[in-house]
């Protein structure tokens, strides 16, 4: 017979396993995130886990049973609540207006159980101070507020002030701990030769790079192990918006330097094109 | 002294030329380098735009060196 201990051993590590492809088949949830019915389960499984492991009376594939069928029953609820909109609603819960037009709707609150200090509170996590900034809220499923506020109090952004802003691709992550990554690499489009001629540029060694990243424009950026040393940022692209300012300049000193009619427009005509090239690449050029 | 003002003049409008070649050539490979590819087209138009803009130096040079012949290759 062996002794109690090997048991113990022998039946966390089958559970852990078990548990541990519960856990996959039923997705990757947050915890915060878990539907009422999932938390159950949850809670379920882990103490019928706990039980079974160290109570060495009771049978091992009992418990085994209960937890396979607690993670079925939990996948089988979460796979009807993908088909069909009216179990998830009865399964996972539904949001409930609490604030529309910005007047409180008090019988969903009390429908939901909230107090006003409760709904206070999750707006103070929003940062929100006055229910009167809010336009819409929604208490959702999971127990957490979603506020949508009135359009004067939302934060100002480029679109409001009707800014055009170029379309910025992910950073690649060429370099890591001195090594290049080839994948990121051939993402950003480009290939080790460019990368040793940047390099180049900025005067600096490969096995010294801690982290190099490429930005949407081609441009690398390095943090370097050694932090003594400084690495000029890439300003290319400031540089040349600098210098199209000047040769539009330049241009319209030009027009008005010359005497021949002729030449005056010329220049005139091509300071006003340059002007707008300036104007439709500082988006792209700022920053 | 109408003389010296063209010669100032003349090598300004050189150098300008010069400096729309550095735009010229950066722009492309901004063209070049860049991922999105409104950015790729918003480049290359520039591009055209700097090289139309450089044609009519160009021409306006060869006419300031052909008024005044003894300035020439300054």
């Amino acid at each position: 017979m062996m002794p109690d201990w090997v048991f113990i051993i022998v039946r966390s590590i089958v559970f852990l396993v078990l548990l541990f492809i519960t856990t996959k088949v039923l997705g990757k949830k947050q915890i915060s995130e878990l539907s009422f019915f999932e938390y159950v389960a949850g809670i379920t499984i882990g103490s019928i886990a706990g039980e079974v492991v160290t109570g060495l009376e009771g049978n091992m594939f009992h418990g085994a049973l209960a937890l396979v069928v607690f993670g079925f029953v939990t996948f089988l609820v979460n796979f009807l609540a993908i088909k069909s909109k009216k179990f998830s609603d009865f399964a996972e819960g539904k949001s409930t207006v609490v604030i529309k037009d910005g007047k409180i709707l008090e019988e969903n609150l009390k429908k939901e159980r909230y107090t006003i200090d409760e709904l206070s509170a999750l707006l103070r996590q929003k940062n929100i101070f006055k229910f009167a900034d809010v336009e819409f809220a929604v208490l959702e499923p999971r127990g957490n507020l979603s506020a949508l506020l009135k359009r004067e109090n939302q934060p100002l952004t480029p679109k409001d002030l009707q800014m055009k802003m170029p379309n910025e691709k992910e950073p690649q992550t060429v370099i890591m701990d001195g090594n290049i990554v080839d994948e990121s690499l051939r993402c950003a489009g480009k290939g080790r030769g460019w990368l040793y001629t940047e390099l180049e540029k900025l005067d600096v060694t490969l096995d010294n790079v801690f982290l190099g990243q490429v930005d949407s424009y081609g441009e690398l950026t390095v943090d370097l192990y050694d932090d003594k040393i400084q690495v000029p940022a890439p300003a290319q692209r400031p540089l040349l918006l600098a210098t199209l300012k000047k040769i539009q300049a330049d241009l319209e000193i030009f027009s008005l330097e010359t005497d021949c009619e002729k030449s005056k427009a010329m220049y005139k005509r091509n300071a006003k094109k340059i002007q707008e090239t300036i104007d439709v690449l500082s988006p792209y050029l700022n920053g | 002294m109408k003389g010296s003002l063209l010669v100032t003049i003349a090598s300004n409008v050189k150098q300008c030329l010069a400096t729309m070649n550095g735009i010229e050539a950066q722009l492309a490979s901004f063209a070049l380098n860049s991922l999105d590819s409104e950015a790729q087209a918003t480049f290359n138009q520039a591009m055209l735009t700097v090289g139309e803009v450089k044609k009519d130096l160009q021409y306006r040079v060869l006419e300031l060196e052909r008024h005044e012949p003894q300035y020439k290759g300054s």
